[in-house]
């Protein structure tokens, strides 16, 4: 299953640069869908990701974040209603070892939150007893290849009105990860500034 | 006594009443029965019931949707009748139906040809109704609070906080947001959708934690249940979008922004083609469908022959939708041509056409629609009064009559009555002149007027 995720990301149209300190790749899917990732060079660790798809009766839709979030500021006008700056944030932000979640602006104190694996073992869900919060995600990665969810690796912390959710990475996601870094670093990259514009 | 209370009721209709009240706003319908035969008056529609059975067929035509390109021509004297038949249609056709208003002196425009003005107008009277997955936004109303600010002019500042039965959400609200929520009449208590990506606000009904309230509600008020899990979610909605919008947001990256504005500009007829294409695929795939609507284009005798020779081919593609102009002119001359025809429209186009004739209304009808109007425009008016309104409106017109209705409860409320009387249609009928008088007032002071220092036989009126 691994594979055809895989297969699926050889066979896209790839564009890759390097800048700031991060790889920045481009895929563009043979559906039309685009995919952007950016790695940190030093450690190689995910800090975007972000999917732009088809609408369906065409026109180009907005990034959605997947990885990371969207640094920018989010017009009222335009968008006609947006979140309140008072509500929680939800981002994910993985490390090495782990799929990590942090919720930001969560006044509760630690016994409100109850994080947990849903029946079908597609979902983690974050509840809170007083009803102020609840987010249902699942993984994208882990359903790309098609692997359930065990709730003996995940686990939640609470500090500094931040929740951190962190899922374990299970043996085949670590192992795609190293194969698609050592893809990654076989690619040639534009690097930023160095474009040849000398006057011949 | 009486004086208060009928303010006070005044003050409760403005409340709820935010749309104005334009010349056809009393229409609701063409007023037929089952079996398509015209009430005498219903639905805001009197007389002219043979024209109204005539439309009547057309809208069942319309309403299976096989026909294309059909085109009906409502000819009649002016004032009686045929914008409020093509209106009546519109509505009875419901929303789901694109209906496309347009008067044939709003094609000539600088910055579009007329073709394509015309295309544009053809293009948005055909739906497409497809299944497309939206993010919408659904809860129950905690609470609406707008703030106007304290200087009275400038942004009105607005937030909205929804829940539902796991979580709680506060929103920042822009604009139009706040306009539409305040026409919706959105208050806390209610459960509403909000469609992200159009902004569109769709009221379920009421939570059922507050059926206790002590409110006034109506007996339409339905209760539903405070919706479960995220607030945000992503669902497959049924909705019906023109073939213009599908063409605008298409034409260019900055997509559907462009709609809002108005600003579309002239779109590629590459673009046209590979829609067309798009939609043909989907109705074979059966992901959707194709909705007739219906194009009315008010005073056609205004196009051009250019425009009447489009339009004969614009009607032959199978992607037509239905046109109905209207016109009050006799034989005339055709516009961009020195040859005159019926109705100022080409033969050949006319061939094409089913007409329908509207005819000068009778005394009865014209105290009825004089009647109703007085009830829109919220008028008491005595029945001398009435009967009075309806002989000016025999001899003049029946615009000019109904004209004098609000002026004539202006006049009554001046001097503190509650019911316009006879007095008070004489006083405005003789301050306010009707056509024939006013030719009547220029034939005999003609001298005295600008530019006549010169003795001409007649001015240039062409």
């Amino acid at each position: 299953m691994a594979s055809m995720w895989v297969e699926n990301l050889r066979k896209a149209q790839k564009t890759c640069l390097v800048q700031n300190g991060r790889r920045k790749i481009h895929f563009t899917l043979t559906d039309g869908t685009e995919l952007a990732e950016e790695y940190d060079l030093r450690n190689d660790e995910l800090v975007v990701r972000k999917w732009r798809r088809k609408g369906t009766i065409g026109g180009i839709g907005k990034w959605e974040f997947e990885v990371g979030e969207e640094l920018m500021i989010r017009n009222l006008e335009s968008e006609g209603l947006v979140e309140n700056s008072s509500n929680p944030i939800f981002t994910r932000k993985d490390t090495k070892t782990a799929f990590q979640w942090r919720v930001r602006n969560l006044p509760y104190p630690k016994e409100t939150y109850i994080v947990g694996i849903d029946e079908g073992q597609q979902h983690i869900s974050i509840r809170t007893t007083n009803k102020k919060y609840y987010k249902k995600f699942d993984i994208p990665d882990m359903n790309r290849i098609q692997l359930a969810l065990e709730q003996e690796n995940l686990s939640f912390a609470y500090a500094n009105n931040t929740l951190i959710v962190s899922y374990q990475k299970p043996e085949p996601i670590l192992e795609l990860e190293k194969l698609l870094q050592e893809e990654f670093r076989n690619m040639k990259a534009s690097k930023d500034g160095d474009v040849d514009c000398t006057p011949s | 006594m009486a004086a208060p209370t009928v303010e006070k009721v005044q003050e409760i209709r403005e409340v709820t009443r935010i749309e104005r009240i334009g010349a056809h706003s009393h229409i609701r319908g063409l007023g037929l029965d089952d079996a398509l035969e015209a009430r005498n008056v219903s639905q805001g529609m009197v007389g002219q019931l043979e024209a109204r059975r005539a439309a009547g067929i057309i809208l069942e035509m319309i309403k299976e949707g096989k026909i294309a390109g059909r085109a009906v021509l409502i000819a009649g004297h002016p004032g009686t009748g045929k914008t409020a038949i093509a209106m009546g249609m519109a509505q009875a056709l419901g929303t789901d139906t694109p209906f496309t208003s347009i008067a044939g002196s709003e094609i000539f425009s600088l910055e579009m040809s007329k073709t394509e003005a015309l295309t544009q107008a053809f293009r948005k009277s055909i739906g497409v109704r497809i299944k497309e997955e939206t993010e919408i936004i659904e809860g129950e109303v905690v609470e609406i609070q707008i703030d106007r600010p304290a200087t009275g002019t400038g942004a009105k500042v607005g937030k909205l906080t929804l829940k539902t039965t796991e979580m709680e959400t506060i929103y920042d609200l822009g604009q139009k947001m706040i306009e539409s929520l305040t026409q919706e009449k959105v208050q806390a208590g209610d459960i509403i959708t909000i469609d992200k990506a159009t902004g569109k606000i769709t009221k379920l009904g009421r939570s059922f934690t507050r059926a206790r309230d002590y409110d006034a509600m109506g007996a339409q008020t339905r209760f539903v249940q405070c919706p479960e899990g995220e607030l945000q979610k992503r669902k497959e909605v049924v909705h019906t979008v023109t073939l213009h919008e599908i063409d605008v947001i298409n034409s260019r990256t900055q997509g559907f922004l462009a709609l809002f504005s108005g600003d579309t500009g002239e779109i590629k007829s590459e673009v046209r083609e590979q829609i067309n294409g798009k939609v043909a695929e989907w109705r074979e795939e059966g992901k959707a469908e194709i909705v007739p609507g219906v194009l009315f284009i008010d005073e056609v005798h205004m196009l051009d022959i250019e425009c009447f020779s489009f339009l004969n081919r614009a009607l032959e593609s199978d992607m037509a939708p239905i046109l109905i102009m209207a016109t009050n002119r006799g034989i005339t001359r055709i516009r961009g041509t020195h040859y005159q025809s019926p109705h100022g429209i080409p033969i050949d186009l006319l061939d094409r056409l089913l007409i329908i004739s509207t005819v000068p209304y009778e005394e009865k009808e014209i105290k009825q629609i004089l009647k109703i109007r007085c009830e829109e425009e919220d008028v008491e008016m005595s029945d001398d009064a009435l009967t009075v309104l309806t002989r000016i409106g025999m001899e003049t017109s029946l615009r000019y009559a109904i004209q004098l209705i609000t002026t004539a409860n202006l006049v009554a409320r001046k001097r503190k009555a509650t019911e316009v009387d006879v007095d008070d249609i004489k006083r405005v009928y003789s301050l306010f002149l009707d056509e024939s008088r006013s030719t009547q007032f220029l034939k005999e002071y003609q001298q005295e007027f600008m530019f006549n220092e010169m003795a001409t036989e007649t001015m240039e009126t062409s």
